[in-house]
């Protein structure tokens, strides 16, 4: 396979330019897009190493300078995660990551906090999510120290303001209530638990009782348990100077001790999904959502590469992929139409190919996305269509690098999940390798269409009844499992009602 | 990765609070033919955000065929004379039957149309009802389809864009304007100009028919489907009079259903030409080819020796407050909404700053309506003005046990604020280093610098973005005060309130016993009482009791209801006797 990003062609084109200037005036427009030549894009991408550092007390800091605007940003990482919830006390992390910044500090009020950071167009934020919790400050070159006053302060001192807090878990509560309004979040909620069963944290919903349950005293000690520099990996990007920003860390830092209790690991899910047609009646809407999947792989997986070929050609790249061009172009069926295949870092991910259309011509359109499964599972894909979704990843890999931000973030990222950084100079050159037999290969390997669980939310009544111009397409003939009905549970308890 | 200094030569002064603003260095290049080309090299990370915008949206429109200039959008995605077809000429061939046997459809529909219009049918697309020459029709149009299936290359234009590294390829059309955007690697620069010259020059509209129903669907998702989508749309269309804004970008269903490609063929002739249209570069390139290859690709266009038709009707002065009750799936809330002023208007700085004063964490209305008086989980306001009318609007979502009612009267307590108290030097202060600062924050990324370009292009020129800071940093507090004295006042708003469809629509369950009739009465009577004074309570309590005595026995129940509430409020008002 020869090198798809080098054009040799292009060297040629852009000697022609050099030497004869008024050339390129006199040249004709080429008749099709494809008989146009290019210069080489040269770019090598920075190394997470050049820009790694590590401080006396060992905590990692990546910094990538850029001084075009007079803004800098100090993103922190944390970890720690909702996993980590007592099982009556779900929403305790992300509660906990909120009201570190909302609540104050021991020695601010949390109403002047707030006053000081808006006046001086400060943006700090701080948050908890499923697999690690962070940080972050944005704010003008001029105002770094009185921002790094303030940030730390929060980081180090949070004060979990008791009238803050309050407001806060009446705010998650009343939010409950619209668990059930729209048909996007009761498909997304639904699909989780499809492929995750509802024992894990990924699904795991916080109720009424678990937030009351929660008190500032449990905040206090997450926080204290988690939050230390053992835990942290910083990235700065922006109007900074490296040497300084690092002294500044290490001052900042000092005195904060790094315990060595290890942060229990992320647990798998133990679950397998059940196969089968599931079904979630919302009436009064005119378009159902479906969304079909089986459990994917994991990101150190050998074949991640000819499997995110494989899921471009199938649904992921847009416009171009199969699933758009049958489902939109072809057949005017839906506004949007796509898969994905997840490859997870603690456990397998998830595959899903989803849509929406209006009632009438649901399983028509599913009927045509369990087509296009199979058909990229038993013919080689086509040498254009290979050649087109190996040119995308190896161009627009230097978006990943596009600003300082981006490229700071990944390396801490990257660092996070203990991901080895020499991914990214092998990168190009791993997709350029996929063949279409190799896509084939993961297409029959890794899709199977008798797993699929198949989730349709919407007015069941119109989706069941199906197209009077096209009656040959019924739902519930189209899956291999059972066909189960999942009710709307109590948006409070979020218990599930026996039918 | 030390990237190197771009072009936007910001030049940052240490006062004590304020940062300069930045100038935007922008290249103006004005095409022979009339279009206009912008270009800000910004060397670094190497690819360039390329688009370019017709000063065109939902308000060039006219009854009958609104959502044309969004369908419009879909189509220029559909191909050209080279992009797109095996065969150019059979493909024009079968695109006019395609269009003959079309219209010969729609007069067959015409009856039934007519017929469901009588109330003669239920559904005038039941495929039972239809005429024999009308299914012959419809098979003939099927077969011409699958025709010129065999000579389509789908999504071509997007396969080439994509196989050669473009990314964020995509388009989006609004009420004043029709933004076409892409991200491409910096040596593809010249396929980016040949792409889209050609779909300038060349543009064959087909799978028009097909693409309707795309957007049929679009509609389904953002607006019919949605909790408050479909509320929001009426919201809309009673909020405006006479204005075009007063249609949806995507169209009414049944203009959707309608439109001709002929009818999007000449919107696209009067609006497409090129002068009326901006192109903007923002990344990795060198100006003097970006100019070579403008002229040699867009200069390719014929010039147009008319004027694009501009808007005609502005909207009427209101004269009475609107309101709208709705029932749906979300937490009951209430949207006020005034009368303001377009983009770019004198007026339109200190509407936006009072609408900053309003908001976020330590914005009035959040410090007062959420955490102080508890009426709301969240609130927020603010100035939008578009190319030729504005509006303010204020929103609330009621905290349980509270109505959308009370978060409307302490709305009006915070807009009645600022008509009578200056607001203080350090809020405004505030506001001024927070604009300053986002300012910078607009130009971190190329893609959205390009596209501020764009969008300011459509209304006032791209240079707004060097000058409207220093107007926003002018204002002063007397000036908010002012134009809050000059647009919020009661017959100049519409008012959206929101309840929770189900059992629990009315939060009191004092009105279970009562009819339907019966209920609205009562609500409506709450609504009116939510807006008295104390006084004005006590005076009405008195109405409602001499009432009582005197209506007939099968209402009995409802007037008992209402004294019980009128009593509540009172005592809710510390005017209770």
């Amino acid at each position: 396979m020869r090198c798809r990003y080098c054009a040799p062609m292009a060297w040629i084109a852009l000697a022609v330019l050099l030497v004869a200037p008024g050339f390129a005036e006199a040249q004709t427009i080429p008749a099709h897009p494809t008989d146009l030549t290019y210069d080489l894009l040269d770019f090598t991408p920075p190394t997470s190493a050049e820009h790694r550092y590590e401080l006396s007390n060992g905590v990692v800091v990546f910094v990538v300078e850029d001084h075009e605007l007079p803004l800098v940003s100090v993103s922190l990482l944390v970890r720690t995660g909702s996993y980590l919830d007592p099982a009556d006390k779900v929403g305790l992390a992300s509660l906990t990551g909120g009201q570190m910044r909302a609540g104050g500090t021991t020695s601010m009020s949390a109403a002047d906090f707030d006053e000081q950071a808006a006046f001086l167009a400060a943006q700090i934020g701080s948050s908890i999510g499923g697999t690690s919790g962070g940080a972050n400050l944005g704010c003008l070159t001029k105002d770094l120290q009185v921002c790094l006053d303030l940030f730390f302060d929060m980081l180090r001192n949070p004060g979990f303001d008791a009238g803050r807090f309050a407001l806060a878990k009446s705010q998650s509560i009343q939010q409950m209530q619209r668990r059930n309004d729209a048909t996007r979040g009761i498909e997304g909620r639904e699909f989780g638990r499809l492929m995750r069963g509802s024992d894990h944290f990924s699904t795991s919903p916080r109720t009424r009782a678990t937030v009351e349950a929660i008190t500032r005293d449990d905040m206090r000690a997450f926080h204290r348990r988690y939050y230390h520099p053992g835990n942290f990996i910083f990235a700065v990007s922006g109007d900074v100077d490296t040497e300084m920003m690092l002294s500044e860390l290490e001052r900042r830092l000092d005195g904060w001790a790094v315990v060595s209790d290890p942060v229990p690991t992320v647990p798998k899910p133990a679950f397998t999904p059940e196969p089968g047609l599931y079904l979630v009646d919302k009436p009064d809407v005119n378009q159902g959502r479906v969304s079909l999947g089986h459990l994917g792989t994991t990101r150190d997986d050998p074949d991640r590469y000819k499997l995110l070929v494989m899921n471009d050609i199938l649904g992921g790249g847009g416009f171009s992929a199969r699933l758009l061009t049958r489902v939109r172009s072809d057949e005017g069926l839906a506004y949007s139409a796509s898969s994905s295949f997840g490859v997870g870092v603690y456990y397998p991910g998830v595959f899903q190919a989803g849509f929406q259309s209006r009632s009438e011509t649901v399983a028509r359109a599913t009927a045509i996305v369990l087509e296009e499964i199979e058909r990229i599972r038993t013919e080689p894909v086509q040498e254009e269509e290979l050649r087109n979704s190996i040119g995308y990843f190896v161009e627009t890999f230097s978006r990943n690098f596009s600003s300082a931000g981006s490229t700071a973030g990944l390396f801490a990222n990257d660092e996070y999940t203990g991901r080895d950084p020499s991914y990214l100079t092998s990168y190009r050159d791993n997709i350029a390798a996929v063949t279409a037999a190799d896509v084939l290969e993961v297409a029959q390997r890794y899709l199977d269409p008798r797993k699929l669980a198949i989730l349709v939310v919407g007015n069941l009544e119109a989706i069941l009844a199906g197209d009077p111009e096209q009656p040959e397409f019924s739902l519930e003939d189209l899956s291999l499992g059972a066909v189960v009905r999942i009710p709307l549970p109590e948006p409070f308890t979020m218990v599930y009602p026996v039918p | 990765m030390e990237r190197r200094f771009g072009s936007l030569g910001c030049a940052v002064l240490l006062l004590a609070t304020t940062v300069a603003a930045q100038e935007v260095s922008v290249e103006e290049v004005m095409l022979d033919n009339g279009m206009t080309v912008l270009l800000l090299p910004r060397p670094g990370d190497p690819n360039v955000a390329a688009g370019w915008v017709a000063k065109v949206g939902s308000v060039y429109e006219r009854p009958g065929i609104t959502g044309v200039a969004h369908l419009f959008e879909h189509m220029m995605f559909k191909g050209t004379s080279t992009i797109g077809t095996r065969n150019i000429e059979q493909d024009l061939q079968l695109i006019a039957q395609l269009d003959q046997v079309k219209a010969n459809i729609r007069a067959e529909e015409t009856d039934l149309l007519e017929a469901h219009r009588l109330g003669q049918i239920d559904d005038p697309n039941d495929p039972a009802r239809r005429s024999i020459r009308h299914r012959e029709l419809l098979e003939e149009f099927d077969v011409l389809l699958a025709e010129q299936e065999e000579l389509i290359i789908k999504e071509d234009f997007s396969r080439i864009y994509s196989g050669q590294g473009a990314s964020a390829m995509n388009a989006g059309t609004s009420y004043d304007y029709t933004i076409y955007f892409v991200n491409v690697p910096a040596n593809k620069l010249e396929l980016w100009f040949w792409l889209e010259s050609d779909r300038l020059l060349n543009p064959v509209f087909r799978e028009f028919y097909s693409e309707r129903d795309v957007v049929h669907e679009e509609r389904r998702m953002r607006t019919d489907s949605t909790p408050t989508g479909k509320f929001q749309e009426q919201f809309d269309a009673l909020f405006w009079q006479s204005s075009p804004y007063s249609w949806p970008v995507v169209g009414w269903p049944s203009d959707l259903e309608g439109i001709t490609r002929e009818e999007a063929l000449s919107f696209f002739e009067l609006y497409y030409a090129p002068n009326n249209l901006t192109a903007a570069l923002v990344g990795d390139f060198d100006p003097s080819e970006a100019r070579m290859l403008a002229e040699r690709y867009f200069g390719r266009l014929q010039a147009s020796d008319r004027p694009p038709p501009q808007p005609r009707t502005r909207e009427m002065p209101q004269l009475g407050e609107k309101r709208m009750t709705a029932y749906a799936d979300t937490n009951p809330q209430v949207e006020i909404r005034y009368h303001s002023v377009p983009d770019g208007h004198v007026d339109e700085p200190p509407l936006v700053v009072l609408g900053q004063i309003l908001n976020g964490r330590t914005g009035r209305l959040y410090r007062s309506l959420v955490e102080e008086q508890e009426v709301a989980t969240s609130a927020s306001g603010g100035q939008s003005g578009m190319k030729f009318e504005g509006m303010f609007s204020l929103a609330g979502v009621a905290k349980d046990g509270r109505t959308p009612e009370e978060v409307e009267q302490a709305l009006y307590s915070e807009i009645e604020r600022l008509k009578t108290q200056l607001i203080e030097p350090r809020e405004l202060q505030k506001v001024k280093n927070q604009n300053a600062a986002s300012n910078f924050r607009g130009l971190r990324s190329n893609f959205g610098l390009m596209n501020q370009l764009l969008v300011r292009e459509a209304w006032r020129g791209w240079a707004t973005i060097n000058t409207d800071p220093a107007l926003y940093d002018a204002v002063t507090a007397e000036d908010v005060m002012r134009v809050a004295n000059t647009y919020f006042n009661p017959e100049n708003r519409a008012v959206a309130i929101y309840y929770r469809q189900e059992s629990d629509e009315a939060p009191d369950a004092r009105l279970v016993g009562l009819d339907d009739a019966e209920q609205q009465q009562v609500r409506q009577m709450m609504n009116m009482m939510s807006q008295m004074s104390a006084d004005q309570l006590a005076q009405f309590a008195a109405q409602v009791e001499q009432m009582v005595a005197q209506v007939p026995p099968e209402n009995q129940d409802m007037a008992e209801v209402l004294i019980e509430i009128v009593r509540e409020r009172q005592v809710a008002a510390g005017s209770a006797r």
